[in-house]
Formats: structure tokens, C-alpha cells, sequence
């Protein structure tokens, strides 16, 4: 039986400016080392979900629990085991990649010798040696989000949530992050990941959640979820689960 | 303190790759302190060195009107053209071809009269108290007084002319009274007035001692050099909003400030090393720029900047204005939701503080409900810090107001920073 590393109950989230629930009474569980896809439109509630689960929001009710070793333990105390890869590039451009790498390196609390290993140990896996002294702002997307990516598992996180982590990136880039996130998944980080791209997910996920109007419509491990519905692959599941009318022009 | 030094370490990369930031902070001041310093100089040197330019048309056919321009000569305030050969209707002109600012036209019987006026008056003195009693009475009501006539540029300020025209009262009394003595001499039937009576009648003068009021005996002339190097040094580490602020601005919207909620680190951390940073350019800015005030000022023949005895004083108000700036900066940027609005807010807000503050223009020219809306500019109570220091030689009971004031804007500023990121959750 597998350990709980992340349990949702009852999470709801309504922004201050809004009528409309952006999630409502969703409750999941998520085990220790699997690869969970939250899929859905524009404007389900994945990032809601995501930015909640890694602290940077508030949830109007319900409650965020985790778990180290089955033992439910605070925020605060996992904070430094969870990593976190924004939607937004947020990188400096002025500064080199590795200025960058370092910089949250340190505020990950690694010390000067943790950095150089785990710059030694990452940057070659992502192709980002030679060009670790280019500064940002002369890098293409592909490489900004690989570097986004990096920095998110620093610090060797227990868990990574990843929010849409390869918007704009071309087919070589993709393919080295996918490769890249279920290398490190072998090696016991949970997954947690947004994306509009249903190949990948598939390719990626064990376990599928799809949100729509900020509710959970389907949560499972993916085969289950494509035989359940009678479907060959996920575009089609989430076509047949929420419809075919636009979500962003409301 | 590794998680510090790199922290402070990515704020330098970041503000050496902003090259407009720091050609605003340290490239726009020095050029602004050397072309005001020139412009200014000339118009302190009129008031503090400066002679004012005085014509003297010396028509009078006696000897009295070449005492008058001897005695004026002395007292050192004017430097004197001399030119005889030109008549009343011209005197005008030549103020107005800018030849001099002011001009003394004496009449050809200047002599003539003033003589028959001290004459007649002391016949009367004599009289009345019965020495003498062949007074005319006619000839008193006949008598014309001498005149001279005063010529002024209308660019001097009415209280400078009144500076100078009781000046030239002051040497004509002295010219009008010797005759008087003269006169009485004469008539008590002495052929002259002994010399040391001469002498100390015409220089018993009460004497004025001059006090000025610095705190110290080390009196510092106000000039140029001495108001433009701190006021703009000043006006360079406020305008550091624009690099600051925009540094702040570009960090929200990349999603830097969101990456680090998810952070094991204390958000103080980023402001601190911000701070630190900008900090440490505003300690260079004034470096920088009292430097070119100290070395470069003299070898361009303006006045060399003289700074305060007070070394720790000085320290302190250099650091408080640097924190109110660092502050002001932070609560733009944070206030601030696109570098554009950082940079123009900020911009345009500094140089209004600057206007008000007595950046430009000092402020003890300004009206006196000027001077009260001053007030409320952080950049005037740091120019008054500085003022107390350069030219009052102030103490610590002198500066603790300014201090005062800049320690509760600043922690203003930051508190607004704290409340306005704190409300857009991004801490």
C-alpha cells in the first residue's frame, strides 16, 4: 500500500472579485511517487489547485493536508521538500543561468558545495552546460523553461508541482523535460503537473484528474480512466468530459 | 549568510546590467552639479564676492566730488569707472548698454553748494547760541541744497539699491560734516580745524562687531558649490526610484516574487539586500559627487566644496537620506503595477520633490508659504541636514530634526511597501 504524501479535502476557492466558485469541494489523494496530470480547459482550476497546494494562495474552505512518512506535518515543515515549477518564467534575464541557479539555489538554503553538485549533476542531463555563463535573456523558450525547471528541483524536492512546464517549447525540448521528469520520478519525486498537451500527459502521468468549472470530474490511473469512458486516448476522454464549447471566451 | 551574500551578489548583477538605472544615478548628477555649480556661481559671487559696477560722472567744479568717488573707492564694494566726458542724457545709456549697474552723476556746483551750505548753516549754529548774529535770513531761504543724482540697471533689487544709496549717504555725511566743522572753525576765527579733531570726528564711528551665527567660529560663505554638490547629490539618490522601482516592478511580474512564497526564505531577505545595495550607491553617488566638489570644483576656478568638521554627522545624515531614498523607491515600485508607471511616478514625483525641496532653487529665496509647503519634500529635510552640517557647522541638537523627520518617512515608505505587497499576496 502506498503512503499518502498529499491529501485534499473539501478544498474550495472563490477570488475576491468574483461570483464564480474557481474550485469547489474538491477533494484528492496523492500518493508518495506517482505522476499525477491535472488536466482541464482554460480556466478549470488547475493553476487555482496548484498555487494552493504549494502555499502561494489561500483556499476559501477545506484543507491542504501532507503527509512525511504517513505523518501529517505542516507547510511550513514540508515547504523545503516540495518543489515548484511556475506557468511564468521567473528568472532573472540579466543574469547567467547558473547566477540564477545559484541564486535560488542558496535561497533553498544549499550551501556553496550542494550547489556545484547539483549544477554538475543537472545541467548536463537538460543540455545547459555549455551555455550555463549566457545570460538569460539571450536564451530561446526551450531553454528558459528547461532552466525553469532546474531551479524548481534544486534542492531535490519530495514532491514537484509543475505548472504547464512546457507552454512554447519546441518538440527536442519537450521530449528532454518529459524524459527528464520521469527519470527523476524513478528516483521517488512525486509528480504533480498541469498541461494542456494530453500527449504528454499521457505520456508522462500514471494518475489523471480532470477539472472542469472548478469541479473534479474524473480522477484515476489513466488506463482505468480511458477504458471506464470507452475511449482510445486522453484527448478524447476530456473531449467526451467536458464538451466541445469554448471555456475562455465566457 | 551565504543565503545574504548571494542574495546582495544577484542585486549587483542585476543593477550593473542596467545601464540606463545607473547612467540616471551617478552619469545625470555630475553633469546637472556642473552646469548649475557655473550657472549659479555668479549669481552667489554678485552677493558674496562680486564688486557692483559703479559710474562715476564727476562733473563738479570743486574738490568735494573727487573726495566723494576717493571715499566710495575705500570701501571696496564697487569697482569704479570714472568717465567725465560724457553729460546727464548719457549716463542712462550706458547702465543700458550694461557698462555698469549703477551710476552717480554729480553736479558741476556740487562743491560750490555744499560749501555755501555748511557756511550758512554754521553762521546759524554760531548765532543761535550768540556768537555770531549776522545771519541773512534770505540767503538761508535761498540756499540750494547740492544734488547727485543715482542711475540704476532695474535688474538690482530695490533693497540692494537702498544698500547702496545709504552707503553714499554714510561718506556724504562724513564729507558734510567736516565742512560743518570747517564752517564753525572759520567763524570762531580759526584758519583751519587742528587735524586730530579733524580725524576723530570724522572717524568716530560706532563700531559694529559681526557675528555670524554658525556654531563653530569656522564661518563657511554660502556659494554655489556649497548648496548644488549636497542638493544634488540628493536629487541622485532619490532618482535611483527609477532603477529600484523598476527592478521591484519587473521581479512582480516575472513571478520572481511568487517563486519565493514557495521558498524556505524570509521575504525581509529580498528587501534587505535591495536595500543594502542601493544603499551602497548612494554612499558612492556621494562620494562621487562631493569629490568632484572638493577636486574638480577648484580647478575649474569655482568655489571648492568646504564639508563639516562633524565627520560622524555628516555619516549619519548621508546614510538617513540614503535610506529615505532606498525607502521612497521601494513603496514605488511596490505601488506600482508596470515599469512605466514606476518610471514616470517616480520620475515626475522626484522632481517635484526636488522643486519644492529646494533642490533648484535654495530655499530661503522662496515665499514664506513656499517655504512651509517645503516641508513636506524629504529632499528638503536632507538639504537642511546637510545645511546645518556645511554652513551652520550644526550639532547633534541641530540635526536630530531632520533626522527625526527622515527616520519616520522612511519607516513610512516601508511600511506601505510591506502593507501594498502583503495585499497582493505576494508575501
Amino acid at each position: 500500500m502506498s503512503n499518502p504524501i498529499i491529501v485534499i479535502e473539501n478544498l474550495s476557492k472563490c477570488y475576491a472579485n468574483s461570483n464564480e466558485m474557481s474550485l469547489d469541494n474538491i477533494s484528492l489523494k496523492m500518493d508518495s511517487g506517482e505522476k499525477i496530470g491535472i488536466l482541464g480547459p482554460n480556466g478549470a482550476g488547475k493553476t487555482t489547485l496548484i498555487s494552493i497546494i504549494c502555499g502561494i494562495m489561500s483556499s476559501s474552505s477545506g484543507k491542504v493536508k501532507y503527509y512525511i512518512q504517513d505523518n501529517e506535518v505542516t507547510y511550513k515543515s514540508i515547504r523545503n521538500r516540495i518543489g515548484f515549477v511556475p506557468q511564468n518564467l521567473a528568472l532573472y534575464n540579466e543574469l547567467t543561468a547558473f547566477q540564477n541557479f545559484e541564486y535560488f539555489g542558496a535561497l533553498y538554503r544549499l550551501s556553496k558545495k550542494q550547489i556545484m553538485i547539483q549544477y554538475e549533476l543537472l545541467f548536463p542531463m537538460l543540455g545547459l552546460t555549455n551555455v550555463a555563463d549566457r545570460k538569460v535573456k539571450t536564451f530561446s523558450d526551450g531553454m528558459k523553461r528547461r532552466l525553469n525547471l532546474l531551479i524548481g528541483i534544486i534542492h531535490n524536492p519530495d514532491v514537484l508541482l509543475l505548472d504547464e512546464p512546457t507552454v512554447g517549447v519546441d518538440i527536442q525540448s519537450r521530449n528532454a523535460i518529459i524524459s527528464f521528469l520521469n527519470k527523476i520520478n524513478g528516483k521517488g519525486t512525486t509528480i504533480i503537473y498541469t498541461s494542456h498537451h494530453m500527449g504528454e500527459a499521457e505520456q508522462l502521468c500514471n494518475k489523471i484528474a480532470i477539472l472542469d468549472y472548478g469541479n473534479l470530474i474524473a480522477f484515476g490511473k489513466t488506463k482505468d480512466l480511458l477504458l471506464q469512458n470507452n475511449v482510445s486516448d486522453l484527448m478524447l476522454l476530456l473531449m467526451k468530459l467536458t464538451g466541445e464549447g469554448f471555456r475562455d471566451n465566457v | 549568510m551565504y543565503k545574504v551574500w548571494i542574495s546582495i551578489k544577484k542585486e549587483f548583477y542585476l543593477l550593473f546590467n542596467d545601464k540606463t538605472g545607473l547612467s540616471l544615478m551617478f552619469l545625470m548628477p555630475l553633469i546637472l552639479v556642473f552646469i548649475i555649480t557655473i550657472i549659479q556661481d555668479s549669481a552667489f559671487k554678485i552677493i558674496n564676492e562680486n564688486k557692483i559696477s559703479l559710474l562715476i560722472v564727476n562733473h563738479d567744479s570743486g574738490s568735494e566730488g573727487n573726495k566723494l568717488k576717493d571715499m566710495l573707492d575705500q570701501t571696496r564694494m564697487f569697482n569704479l569707472i570714472e568717465n567725465n566726458n560724457i553729460d546727464f542724457s548719457e549716463v542712462k545709456k550706458e547702465i543700458s548698454k550694461e557698462n555698469a549697474m549703477v551710476a552717480l552723476y554729480i553736479e558741476n556746483s556740487f562743491s560750490e553748494k555744499l560749501n555755501s551750505k555748511t557756511i550758512i548753516l554754521s553762521k546759524l549754529v554760531m548765532a543761535n547760541i550768540g556768537m555770531n548774529d549776522s545771519v541773512n535770513k534770505k540767503e538761508l531761504i535761498s540756499l540750494l541744497p547740492p544734488t547727485i543724482f543715482f542711475f540704476n540697471d532695474p535688474v538690482l533689487q530695490d533693497n540692494y539699491c537702498y544698500s547702496i544709496l545709504n552707503l553714499i549717504h554714510s561718506n556724504l555725511s562724513i564729507i558734510e560734516n567736516t565742512k560743518m566743522l570747517e564752517g564753525l572753525y572759520s567763524e570762531m576765527g580759526y584758519d583751519s580745524v587742528p587735524q586730530n579733531i579733524k580725524e576723530s570726528i570724522i572717524n568716530n564711528k560706532i563700531p559694529i562687531k559681526r557675528i555670524i551665527t554658525s556654531v563653530d567660529d569656522n564661518c563657511k560663505i554660502p556659494n554655489s558649490t556649497q548648496h548644488n554638490v549636497p542638493a544634488w547629490t540628493i536629487f541622485a539618490m532619490f532618482f535611483m526610484v527609477v532603477s529600484l522601482g523598476s527592478n521591484i516592478v519587473k521581479e512582480k511580474l516575472s513571478g520572481s516574487f511568487i517563486r519565493l512564497k514557495t521558498m524556505p526564505t524570509n521575504f525581509a531577505l529580498i528587501l534587505f539586500s535591495k536595500q543594502i545595495v542601493y544603499l551602497f550607491v548612494a554612499i558612492m553617488q556621494v562620494i562621487l559627487i562631493f569629490s568632484i566638489g572638493i577636486y574638480i570644483f577648484p580647478l575649474i576656478k569655482l568655489p571648492e566644496l568646504t564639508i563639516s568638521s562633524n565627520t560622524l554627522g555628516t555619516f549619519i545624515i548621508v546614510i538617513i537620506s540614503g535610506i529615505a531614498a532606498v525607502s521612497y523607491a521601494l513603496m514605488v515600485g511596490s505601488i506600482s503595477k508596470t515599469q512605466e508607471q514606476s518610471n514616470g511616478f517616480g520620475a515626475i514625483s522626484i522632481i517635484i520633490f526636488a522643486a519644492l525641496g529646494g533642490v533648484w532653487v535654495p530655499i530661503f529665496v522662496m515665499p514664506e508659504y513656499m517655504k512651509q509647503i517645503s516641508k513636506l519634500s524629504p529632499l528638503h529635510w536632507c538639504i537642511d541636514g546637510f545645511y546645518t552640517l556645511f554652513l551652520r557647522d550644526g550639532n547633534w541638537l541641530m540635526l536630530y530634526k531632520p533626522i527625526l523627520i527622515l527616520l519616520v518617512f522612511s519607516l513610512s515608505c516601508q511600511i506601505i511597501t510591506y502593507l501594498k505587497l502583503k495585499y497582493d499576496k505576494l508575501i
